[in-house]
């Protein structure tokens, strides 16, 4: 029973250690955008292959949002579903296993 | 670990939409057998799709100076193996390609092998190899989830170096360059994840210990031994 909150504490742990870390980079690091590591693959892509990323064209023509702000809308709307499920199922156990 | 649309030569898009179809129709066969023998299965599909979906959204920031996102598949993958996660990431992959421009329809593919196939297969053979032996179940959740997520993104820098050996050195030296961006960038993420996960992995345990033992998740002496331990 001691080790009971073990995981808790150590993801705790993580979680901050990972904070501090970001706070360090962005502090100490010269010229770090926090750019989407998609977005640099794309630049070494253009490099090795001599082709501007602007010569990029989709494959099959693909609806862009228009804005950061929409885009974060639906980012949001996705990480919500998931959460809404997750919460869901977990309340439906607890339930559950009260009944029990 | 998204590659953009227009991004990778149309043969290569090809060869990897033809790597996952088969591992999706085979995933949604699998998917349907599940749950048709337990429909308790069903609830924890919902939390372990449910973490894809948040987890893939998030871009969190890394010691590289860029962002990336975790991709959450490890619960998936120990609890229905990886095709039925393959599933759940190509439903993922598809918002993000038709919605946000993350990905996109022609290297859909690519992406499905990577996040959906690759990472999950590497990291349900180390749950294989862990599952009987004395290792901690919360050891093992954690060591899968990370190599899953870390391996998705060796999976993305090997797809893009394929495609783009570098004029010097080729294919590997390419292959070191995207490794560079994508999977240093992963390693403090997919170690967070792998905690983060694990802990989760212990809720479903303390309240749903039965519906893991009947899929065979882990044999019924080292859940009831994981429960005693907390």
């Amino acid at each position: 029973m001691v080790y009971k909150y073990t995981l808790e504490i150590l993801a705790g742990i993580a979680i901050v250690v990972f904070c501090a870390l970001f706070l360090y980079t962005s502090a100490t690091m010269s010229g770090a955008e926090f750019a989407g590591s998609d977005n640099v693959g794309s630049g070494l892509i253009a490099k090795l292959s001599g082709i501007p990323v602007e010569n990029f064209h989709p494959l099959i023509p693909q609806w862009e949002p228009p804005s950061g702000e929409i885009e974060s809308c639906l980012f949001a709307l996705q990480a919500a579903f998931g959460g809404m499920v997750i919460g869901g199922v977990f309340g439906f156990w607890m339930g559950q296993k009260k009944k029990a | 670990m998204h590659i953009m649309e227009g991004f990778l030569p149309w043969q290569w898009c090809l060869i990897w939409w033809i790597i996952a179809l088969p591992c999706l129709i085979f995933g949604i066969y699998q998917l349907k057998k599940v749950l048709r023998a337990d429909r308790e299965a069903l609830p924890l599909l919902g939390i372990t799709g449910g973490f894809i979906f948040i987890l893939s959204s998030l871009k969190l920031p890394s010691v590289t100076g860029s962002c990336s996102h975790p991709t959450g598949t490890g619960l998936s993958t120990i609890s229905f193996g990886p095709w039925i996660t393959a599933v759940v990431c190509a439903i993922v992959l598809l918002f993000q390609s038709l919605f946000l421009a993350h990905g996109g329809l022609s290297v859909l593919g690519a992406n499905i092998v990577s996040m959906g196939i690759v990472g999950p297969l590497v990291g349900y053979a180390l749950y294989r190899l862990l599952r009987d032996t004395s290792v901690n179940i919360y050891i093992t959740v954690f060591l899968v989830t990370a190599l899953a997520d870390m391996f998705t993104y060796v999976t993305t820098s090997l797809e893009l170096a394929l495609a783009y050996p570098a004029e010097t050195g080729g294919f590997v030296s390419s292959f070191i360059l995207f490794m560079g961006i994508f999977a240093v960038t992963q390693v403090p993420l997919a170690i967070v994840e792998g905690i983060v996960l694990a802990l989760v992995f212990k809720y479903i345990l303390t309240l749903k210990p039965d519906i893991l033992i009947r899929l065979g998740v882990f044999s019924k002496e080292k859940i009831e031994a994981a429960r005693s331990e907390i």
